[in-house]
């Protein structure tokens, strides 16, 4: 039934758009003339050309000409130019066809820029709500492969934390953290909700930030973590080819992790014995003797030279070596690496960049187009990790007459891109430490050597981990976009239809090697995965504007329906015990039919469980202005979503702003310094709800193998169906409840433009998994609407606009974001929540969440130091396991013990202020550009030192300054505590403030170079326009920091909880040096 | 212009009436129901109610329940051994260190590990709950189903909360009544005067149901039949030292009681049989009740299987069966205890403590005369390692500074049941999952608590006693079942075929008549009984629990001992480690529990002594 009613839905979109295009007017004469610049004589791209009073309009090309036919109705017409960094300019036409070159005066001012925000598009200066408006220009100077990451330190009020993994997703986060869950804002590309992850950014017009609830609300229940619109390119005047294209290479991080050696590691080993009194011995080193000596290291790691660790001589230890004797399960001849392997340097290699970008475009007054092609090649430097993607974009507008504009949006890309789970102790990055540096990579015949040789360690191969994925496939097939039609009636209307959407397909399968050279699964059976599945969108957007002004008052008003449904599924398949590991042999045919198992659904590429679910909504936004100095805006949403059931499906979410342009005052006329200064407040509420499941108000009973069935015959191979409660209802449940307040000002002084916000975003009914206890059972326990979240910052942008002479000018944007996220209460019932870390949880949860405290904020026990001595351990609170130079921990409550209780706050990831500061100046053909990236405040859980500072704990690599820098009775406040065999409660086991480190630093993110040779050389060949540039990235980072990277991402993107926590991060600081041509004929 | 009006006057209705339209179509289009599960009314009815029943056995393996790890195995490893003197924890020190306040007898409430057991237990218990909660439900299910339907969720039930009573001593009582819905869920272990509320009758009625209710037969091997009922309720007897009260069913268990499948209880001939993980070898007559483990059933690829995914770390490591994880030691005590006197008796009491160790590598390692059963329960250096080959010693240990020279043995199948009874889907642990059931009581056990009842109940038997005893230690002294360094392991039979030259110096024989003269002596012979002949299968710690009662002190001294001899050999592990009289025999209420249900306030939840 659902599907059906759909279906019909979708019909009467289709209707609609059909009814609009049955409209037809009139016919004109053509005008054409040139743009350009009144300082530097060049042409003028994109300028807007438009009738005055009229809706005809067209658009420069890149030679700065245009052509618009006038509309038959007007005896007199005159034109209105309008381009981004100019006047306005107004010329009659009085009769010319031809209006011959037309200058424009640059602008210091942004004030008429058109700023598309929710399903409208406002001039910046009648802006009332906090908007941030992203320069295109700037954002493009950091070589970058997702577009999110390029926002970076370029919008204010938007933190984003990267990694370097190519295709890799970013946090960002939009005045603050909105929820202990997905904080992903919403995305609206060409009026479609869309993804910024794999745009092409060559495609890109224009990027706002929406961030207020003046802006935001009319988004409603899916407003609150903010919105970014992106607007895509049109074709503007004559036919225009462009390529974009750039090469590079990316370097790895010269120190890795600081590791040492094969003796440095081997000498720890016997140290951790020799320092708690006992002698060690192994099948390697042998038995130690009485006193610390370095052990020597073998020739062999297998075959092992002793037989058990009293020392005994391994009888064929010799025999053993012999070629002849090779056998990979039994004896895998390995030599010993003596100098040490350098595993980072194994799997981080100099990696190839590029990306090239051609399109075509042009307009008339009857059409436009706008064609793309892209190819993107970003070789990670992780070896096998990287992104290929493919993309097309065709934007087209015809124009039926002047009243009618039908048009559509495409972008179709197919991409492959295999990732690591990035900050995880089980990739390939975090056993690049955790595996012993004797290991080589590969055995004496050339088979991955490993921890199988060595068996102290479990460390899987970081070199065999990465190679093993080279076969596997993730494919991904995308098209978004959207189709639309809009007429113009009644000279104050404009109706607006678009049906849209976005279609996703994916497709992966890889295989499961049987890890030889592991100590851990070395006889495991191989397997093989296939799975495939979709996730679509479709959204049908329907609006009706009204624009008028009379006299001194300018109404504006919007009114509209909005119709959205998401789905998805998924299939899964694998097979085990695969005769061959040839990838042409893998099907799901050719594995072992016993070990077949199949699933209708996948965790993989985030598909997650089947879903369905919809939203439903009518909107409206009213804009007045009075004098063009006293401006009012409202908004209004009504949105129904099926998540929540009925009765609490609708919510309402309004929002008023108002502006106050001062400097249009009497008063102020006279001051003259002063070119613009307006103050602007807004107050609304917004909503998210994207982190509630469709299944959140039922109680169900679910099926699943291993959670229900059983063998309930004793067959050994076969189990019966059975049923469980899988999920606890909440009817009440709706979604969570954004209240922001807003107060900024906007001010233009000379050559500065500033605008500065403060804000509080306070979030009501945080979706929250409900009270409860065990004695509930296993049943998912529902999300309610109980926990507050409150988030108070301000974030602003200063720019300058510089001009030494007619060839010397340049600009500088600085913007900054400081935001607080403060947990303000919990349910009833809950004091606290500890969240665990999806890399890993083996000391316990890194974070609690608990009012009064920011959010990821580290708890545990806080180090006073190292116990000296016994006597000091006698005279110091109880504490388990306490010796000397194991970690002494503050008694918070000083009950005289240390207990569960003793933990407290010890770090807070989030950081104090994010900034960014780009600077571009431009001499004759040479331009020149750079972008400092810095975050300050934060700090950083450096839990890469539980597994290399810490050796008892697996064995694995430890620091080449361990030995110096570690506890010993001469040494009482070293970096490290002692070495020792002993693991327990005062050294390895638990969460405490030795991990946290301080984590600012401020990054020269990009350096370009550009020379643009002289256009009139050009013209004879038939360029417009040709630039080459050179780029290096990352080019330095300051930054107390020890490990890879101070920026550091959650384990789980969708987890505000996580963050700042250093599991061995693909490193976003890299350096890249890229080498570019812009081409414009 | 006219015209153009005319157009208006179609457009503007005709978008009113679009609007209607969508309005219309508004409210079907949020319709959107969840996928891929079932609305509660799809199962309330018999078929419906049978499988949450399943699902509820399907507990059984502490596995797939809510927050479920090794910490709530099936075989309580961890509780039962490590934390006992028969096994080390294994692996590196930190590796699964929750562990490691589990066996130094100073456990924290937020150890993960005891929060895996009392999560899962209680999910299992609810399952039992919606059992009789959805055949409340039900319209199809007749008066005499709905009592076989209660009966079996009731003895499921008195199982799940036996679990909590020996590891928690006072876990809360949750019913049926106790829903998310009804917000009831905050459950006292307390009176209302803050006192603990003992739940052994409450297990005891859970049982006494089952009894009374279930048939003596049933379908399928792996269901719960009258007699498995009597045994876990004998049993609880046991731990409640109501020995008078478990004798009667203990006797009437070794005389009528019958497997589900109808086979009359007796001891295998062959000792090693309850340890194969072969459909004909598992729920024989000695299996009074098992944990069913199967693999290859599409499980495993799922998520943790429905193998024996709690010891799935229970391997040897770095070769041999399985390719991880090197868990769960046997430790060098339990190895001692196997040591035999010149008549093949063992050195009871700490006797078997002096002296040279057993295989401990060093050149004045023990020889002397050994129990056969020491090369079941026990994979030590040299040993036929089933059909592996000889156990090669240190380099199947993971770090022998930590985990001494041995592997576990008796959870581990056969090299020819690779593939078959050990689990091939895609799933990290493939290899070592496997098919062995976890015997939650079997005959032996059975046999040892009658004998324990002779000399600890009123109707005191000593000769009794020994004779039950005896009839564990002839089936021990078979020599069919013994492992030979000649004989190729049969993995049909479970034994090493045609073998004459056994691998040890194997001596085992019955205590001659009259040897119980007394009761300590009785006593002394059959808690080494249930040592050796129950060793590494998840009882010794919770038989010192019932001792410790019994005999008051007797834990506490039993352990101590053990963790000074292990001190100077692993230090890391034992190094002043002590267990405490009143706080170390059981394990603490998790924390966050507590904070859950005390989150008004008031004590709902109150930890257990000493914690």
């Amino acid at each position: 039934m659902p599907s059906k009613t759909n279906g019909a839905c979708k019909g009467y979109g289709l209707g609609v758009i059909a009814l609009l295009l049955s409209f037809s007017l009139f016919a004109q004469t053509t005008i054409t003339g040139r743009v350009i610049g009144k300082l530097d004589n060049q042409p003028v791209l994109g300028a807007t050309v438009q009738v005055k009073g009229s809706k005809a309009a067209t658009s420069t090309g890149a030679d700065g000409t245009f052509s618009l036919k006038l509309p038959g109705n007007n005896a007199n017409p005159t034109l209105v130019i309008t381009a981004i960094g100019f006047e306005q300019f107004q010329i009659p036409v009085a009769g010319r066809t031809s209006l011959g070159d037309l200058s424009l005066t640059q602008s210091n001012s942004t004030l008429n820029d058109v700023i598309v925000t929710g399903y409208t598009a406002q001039k910046k200066k009648d802006i009332t709500g906090a908007v941030a408006v992203v320069d295109i220009k700037n954002m493009k100077s950091v070589p970058g492969s997702t577009t999110e990451s390029l926002l970076q330190g370029q919008a204010a009020g938007v933190t984003v934390i990267n990694s370097g993994q190519p295709g890799g997703g970013s946090n960002v986060r939009i005045r603050g953290i909105t929820s202990n869950g997905n904080v992903d804002p919403l995305v609206i590309v060409d009026g479609v909700q869309g993804s910024l992850h794999d745009l092409n950014q060559a495609d890109i017009e224009s990027i706002q930030v929406l961030k207020d609830a003046g802006a935001t609300a009319i988004y409603g229940v899916q407003g609150s973590n903010g919105v970014i619109v992106v607007t895509t390119k049109r074709g503007k005047g004559k036919a225009t080819i462009t390529y974009d294209g750039f090469y590079g290479t990316q370097r790895p991080l010269k120190n890795g992790f600081r590791l040492g050696g094969s003796q440095n590691y081997a000498d720890v080993l016997w140290l951790e014995s020799y320092n708690e009194g006992t002698v060690p011995g192994n099948l390697w080193f042998g038995k130690g003797g009485a006193t610390y000596a370095p052990p020597t290291l073998p020739d062999y790691l297998s075959p092992t030279p002793y037989s058990d660790a009293n020392g005994t001589p391994n009888p064929s230890y010799t025999a053993n070596q012999n070629p002849g004797a090779y056998d990979i399960v039994n004896n895998q001849i390995t030599k010993t690496n003596k100098v040490g392997t350098d595993w980072f340097h194994e799997i981080f290699k100099p990696a190839p960049w590029q990306q090239h970008s051609i399109s075509a475009s042009g307009s008339s007054d009857k059409s436009s187009y706008y064609f793309s092609l892209n190819y993107l090649n970003d070789q990670g430097t992780l070896i096998d990790t990287y992104l290929k993607r493919y993309a097309v974009r065709a934007n087209t507008v015809f124009n039926v007459k002047n009243h009618v504009r039908i048009g559509e949006n495409a972008y179709i890309f197919f991409k492959e891109n295999p990732q690591i789970t990035n900050q995880n102790e089980g990739n390939a990055i975090s056993y690049a430490y955790r595996i012993p540096p004797l290991v080589p990579v590969y055995d004496v015949v050339g088979n991955y050597a490993g921890t199988h040789s060595f068996t102290i360690n479990n460390s899987a191969q970081p070199v065999a981990v990465q190679e093993r994925q080279k076969d596997n496939k993730g494919n991904d097939w995308q098209i978004s976009g959207n189709v639309f039609a809009e007429v113009d009636f009644l000279n104050h209307f404009t109706a607006r239809s678009s049906v849209g959407g976005t279609v996703d397909n994916y497709y992966y399968y890889y295989f499961n090697y049987t890890p030889y050279e592991n100590a851990e699964g070395s006889t495991a059976q191989n397997g093989f995965t296939e799975g495939g599945g979709y996730n679509n969108t479709v959204i049908w957007t329907n609006t009706l504007n009204y624009s008028q002004t009379f006299g001194d008052h300018s109404l504006k008003v919007l009114v509209g329906t909005e119709a959205k449904n998401y789905s998805g599924r998924g299939l899964q398949g694998q097979r085990a015990n695969y005769f061959s590991t040839n990838p042409d042999y893998w099907t799901l045919e050719t594995g072992s039919p016993s070990t077949q198992a199949n699933r209708g659904l996948t965790t993989a590429y985030n598909a997650g469980d089947p879903y369905q679910n919809s939203i439903w909504s009518y909107l409206g936004r009213l804009d007045y202005a009075f004098k063009d100095k006293y401006l009012v805006s409202g908004t209004l949403r009504r949105d129904a979503s099926s998540k929540f059931s009925p009765g609490h499906q609708v919510g309402w979410f309004p929002s008023v702003s108002l502006g106050w342009r001062i400097s249009q005052e009497d008063f102020m006329k006279d001051v003259t310094w002063l070119n613009d200064l307006k103050l602007r407040g807004s107050w609304g509420k917004s909503g998210n709800l994207g982190n509630v499941n469709s299944t959140n108000p039922y109680n169900l009973f679910g099926s699943n193998a291993y959670n229900s069935y059983y063998d309930i015959s004793g067959s050994s191979t076969g189990s019966t169906l059975g049923f469980y409660a899988s999920n606890l209802g909440n009817p009440a449940t709706t979604w969570e409840k954004d209240n922001l307040t807003d107060v900024g000002v906007d001010f233009t002084v000379k050559h500065f433009d500033v605008t500065v916000d403060w804000f509080k975003k306070s979030i009501s009914g945080l979706l929250f998994t409900s009270p409860g206890t065990a004695f509930i059972g296993g049943a998912a326990l529902p999300q309610v609407n109980l926990g507050d979240i409150q988030n108070v910052g301000f974030d602003g942008s200063i720019t300058y606009h510089g001009q030494v002479n007619r060839d010397f000018h340049f600009d500088i944007t600085g913007t900054f974001t400081h935001y607080s996220s403060k947990v303000i209460s919990l349910p009833p019932g809950i004091k606290y929540v500890d969240y665990t870390n999806a890399g890993s949880n083996r000391i316990g949860s890194f974070t609690r969440f608990q009012p009064g405290q920011p959010i990821g904020e580290f708890y545990g026990y806080k180090v006073d130091g190292y116990f000296k001595d016994d006597a000091d351990v006698q005279k110091s609170p109880t504490q388990a396991n306490a010796a000397p130079g194991f970690f002494k921990y503050d008694d918070v409550n000083h009950s005289g013990a240390i207990t569960d209780s003793d933990r407290t706050w010890i770090g807070n990831p989030n950081p104090k202020l994010t900034y960014g500061l780009n600077l571009a100046a431009s001499y004759k053909g040479f331009d020149f550009a750079a972008f400092f990236y810095g975050s300050y405040g934060q700090d950083i859980f450096n839990y890469v030192k539980y597994w290399t500072a810490l050796p008892q704990v697996f064995q694995g690599n430890v620091y080449a300054d361990l030995i110096q820098n570690s506890w010993s009775p001469t040494n009482l406040n070293p970096k490290y505590p002692k070495i020792s065999t002993v693991s327990g409660f005062s050294n390895t086991n638990v969460i405490n403030s030795w991990y946290v480190e301080k984590g600012s630093y401020l990054r020269l993110k990009s350096l370009t170079i550009g020379y643009t040779i002289d256009p009139n050389l050009l013209k004879r060949v038939g360029i417009d326009r040709l630039r080459i540039y050179l780029q290096g990235a990352n080019l330095f980072t300051v930054t107390p920091y020890k490990g890879l990277d101070p920026e550091l991402q959650g384990a789980n993107l969708s987890d505000q909880t996580n963050f700042g926590i250093d599991l061995g991060n693909y490193p976003a600081n890299q350096k890249t040096y890229v080498l570019g041509i812009n081409l414009t004929f | 212009m006219n015209k153009l009006q005319r157009k208006y006057k179609i457009l503007l209705p005709g978008v009113f009436l679009f609007l209607v339209l969508l309005v219309a179509c508004g409210k079907k289009f949020l319709n959107k129901p969840p996928q891929g599960t079932l609305n509660p009314s799809i199962v309330a009815n018999k078929d419906g109610v049978q499988g949450i029943l399943i699902g509820a056995y399907s507990g059984l393996d502490g596995e797939g329940l809510n927050n479920s790890g090794w910490g709530s195995a099936a075989s309580n490893w961890t509780y039962g051994e490590v934390a006992a003197d028969n096994a080390y924890k294994g692996s590196t020190a930190s590796d699964q260190g929750d562990v490691v306040g589990l066996f130094q007898w100073n456990a924290t409430p937020t150890n993960g590990y005891v929060s895996n057991k009392w999560d899962a237990m209680y999910d299992a218990i609810q399952r039992c709950n919606d059992v009789i909660r959805t055949m409340r439900q039900a319209k199809d299910i007749s008066g005499a189903d709905t009592v076989e339907f209660k009966a079996e969720a009731l003895f499921l039930r008195g199982f799940y909360y036996f679990e909590l009573r020996k590891i928690f001593h006072y876990p809360s009582w949750v019913d049926e009544s106790v829903t998310f819905s009804n917000n009831n869920f905050r459950v006292p272990n307390v009176d209302g005067s803050g006192n603990y509320v003992e739940i052994w009758p409450k297990i005891e009625a859970d049982f006494q149901y089952a009894m009374a209710n279930l048939p003596a037969t049933q379908p399928n091997k792996g269901q719960a039949n009258k007699y498995a009922a009597e045994a876990f309720l004998a049993k609880v007897y046991m731990f409640e030292q109501q020995y008078d009260k478990a004798a009667p069913l203990l006797d009437d268990l070794i005389t009528n009681g019958v497997t589900a499948h109808g086979d009359k209880y007796a001891l295998q001939t062959n000792y090693s049989t309850n340890f194969d993980p072969d459909p004909g070898a598992k729920n024989n007559p000695e299996s009074v009740f098992a944990a069913q483990m199967s693999v290859n059933d599409g499980s495993a690829a799922a998520g943790s299987g429905n193998g024996n995914y709690g010891d799935v770390l229970n391997f040897p490591y770095g070769g041999g069966p399985g390719a991880c994880c090197g868990f769960f030691n046997p430790s060098q005590d339990l190895a001692n205890a196997y040591k035999t006197d010149a008549n093949g008796l063992p050195l009871l009491g700490t006797a078997f403590q002096a002296g040279a160790n057993v295989s401990d590598g060093t050149a004045g390692q023990y020889t002397g005369n050994l129990d056969p059963r020491i090369d079941i329960s026990i994979g030590r250096a040299g040993i036929p390692y089933l059909d592996w080959g000889p156990h090669p010693g240190d380099s199947w240990i993971r770090s022998t500074g930590d985990d001494g020279h041995f592997s576990p043995k008796k959870n581990v199948y056969a090299k020819s049941q690779q593939g078959t009874l050990s689990d091939v889907e895609n799933n990290w642990a493939n290899v070592e999952l496997d098919a062995n059931n976890v015997n939650l009581i079997r005959f032996a056990d059975v046999l040892l608590w009658r004998a324990e009842c002779y000399v600890l109940g009123s109707a005191v038997d000593l000769a009794k006693a020994e004779a039950l005893v005896n009839q564990v230690r002839t089936r021990a002294a078979n020599p069919n079942w013994w492992v030979y360094k000649d004989g190729a392991f049969d993995a049909a039979t479970y034994t090493y075929k045609g073998g004459t030259i056994p691998a040890d110096n194997y001596k085992i024989s019955v205590y001659p008549l009259g040897y119980f003269a007394n009761a300590a002596i009785a006593m002394a012979a059959i808690e080494m009984e249930r040592r050796l002949e129950l060793a590494m299968e998840g009882h010794r710690f919770f038989d010192l629990q019932r001792w410790q009662v019994a005999f008051p002190g007797s834990m506490t001294a039993i352990l101590n001992t053990y963790a000074q001899i292990q001190a100077p050999i692993h230090p890391a592990q034992y190094k002043n480690v002590t267990f405490t009289t009143g706080k170390s025999e059981y394990f603490p209420i998790p924390q966050d529990q507590i904070d859950a249900n005390n989150a008004s306030g008031k004590v709902v939840l109150k930890q257990i002594p000493g914690y």
